[in-house]
């Protein structure tokens, strides 16, 4: 079975189906996808720039990571759900789209910045804790996962015109 | 009856409305940047609410932590404004006839009047613990804002 079979196989479920049909379900599942980013990347921001060191700077790194790592978690775990249902009503639109394959790639890499960070500079964050900038390795980790989640949003939003 | 329809044709027929239209590759990257701007506009209004719920950096009090956001929350919003404006440039009279932009528009400018006349003031006075008002302003605060949102996204799906 090849994958855009399975893509076919998946759109055409009765809930793939119904969710591509429906009136109201999906504008819906589709705004809280969109809206949802304030709660996940608009969270995630936040620790980023402390990270960068622009923001909150007098406060321990570990203070504004993580207190608000519960609800960032809350946030993505929404655009998780969404963007689920999201592929499973078309699927085969979305194998066929360049951008949504540079999505799932960029999504990889953000998540493998993610746990590169908390296994390395951050296991000795003792050190570096109270630092108003943070050190190179945790100032790039920041960066690099901000540039990642706006070109992430971008594939997104332009996946969606090409449809 | 004074008509709004001249202002929106004229919005419509303005050079840069036309050629945002006319180019196949602007509304989408002004429409991104609009989507950046959401991000952080709402996601630092999420911050300071979760603070003020008592949720998040109660260390801090709660003036510093807006103090620490507004910068975010300051230019998030010019971009926000500046990208909405050329995208409504490009589609005027498609927004005229549509309800979610009216809707759209009745909160944004309820969310600009709460904002700057009341939930701006209300943050910068609070300290450590939140008052029930400061609670209160943080909801309708997210509330309109959120109803902007929402209505945004709605003009594209419900017309």
């Amino acid at each position: 079975m090849s994958i855009l079979s399975l893509c076919q196989w998946i759109q055409d479920t009765q809930i793939g189906t119904s969710l591509r049909e429906s009136i109201w379900m999906f504008p819906i599942i589709e705004g809280t996808h969109v809206l949802a980013l304030s709660i996940s990347v608009g969270l995630l921001m936040v620790s980023d720039l402390r990270l960068m060191g622009y923001i909150m700077k007098r406060r321990p790194v570990t203070e504004v990571y993580e207190q608000i790592k519960p609800w960032m978690f809350i946030g993505f775990a929404i655009m998780i759900v969404t963007g689920i249902f999201l592929f499973w009503c078309q699927a085969v639109k979305a194998y066929n789209s360049i951008f949504f394959k540079t999505k799932i790639i960029l999504l990889v890499v953000a998540a493998i910045n993610a746990i590169a960070f908390e296994r390395g500079i951050y296991r000795k964050v003792d050190k570096w804790d109270n630092a108003l900038v943070p050190p190179m390795e945790a100032r790039i980790a920041g960066w690099a996962s901000l540039i990642l989640w706006a070109a992430i949003i971008t594939c997104g939003r332009t996946m969606a015109y090409t449809f | 009856m004074l008509s709004l329809v001249p202002f929106f044709q004229w919005c419509d027929s303005s050079f840069i409305g036309a050629a945002i239209r006319n180019s196949r590759v602007a509304f989408p990257i002004i429409e991104n940047f609009h989507l950046f701007a959401l991000t952080v506009l709402l996601g630092s209004l999420v911050v300071l609410a979760l603070r003020q719920f008592g949720l998040v950096y109660r260390a801090q009090p709660i003036s510093e932590v807006a103090g620490a956001l507004r910068p975010w929350n300051r230019w998030s919003l010019v971009v926000m404004l500046a990208s909405g404006i050329l995208l409504f440039l490009s589609e005027a009279m498609k927004c005229y006839s549509n309800t979610s932009f009216r809707v759209k528009m009745l909160f944004l400018f309820a969310a600009l009047l709460f904002q700057f006349t009341i939930y701006n003031r209300v943050v910068a006075r609070e300290d450590k613990v939140a008052h029930a008002g400061g609670k209160i302003a943080a909801a309708i605060a997210l509330c309109l804002w959120f109803g902007v949102g929402l209505a945004g996204r709605a003009i594209g799906f419900l017309g």
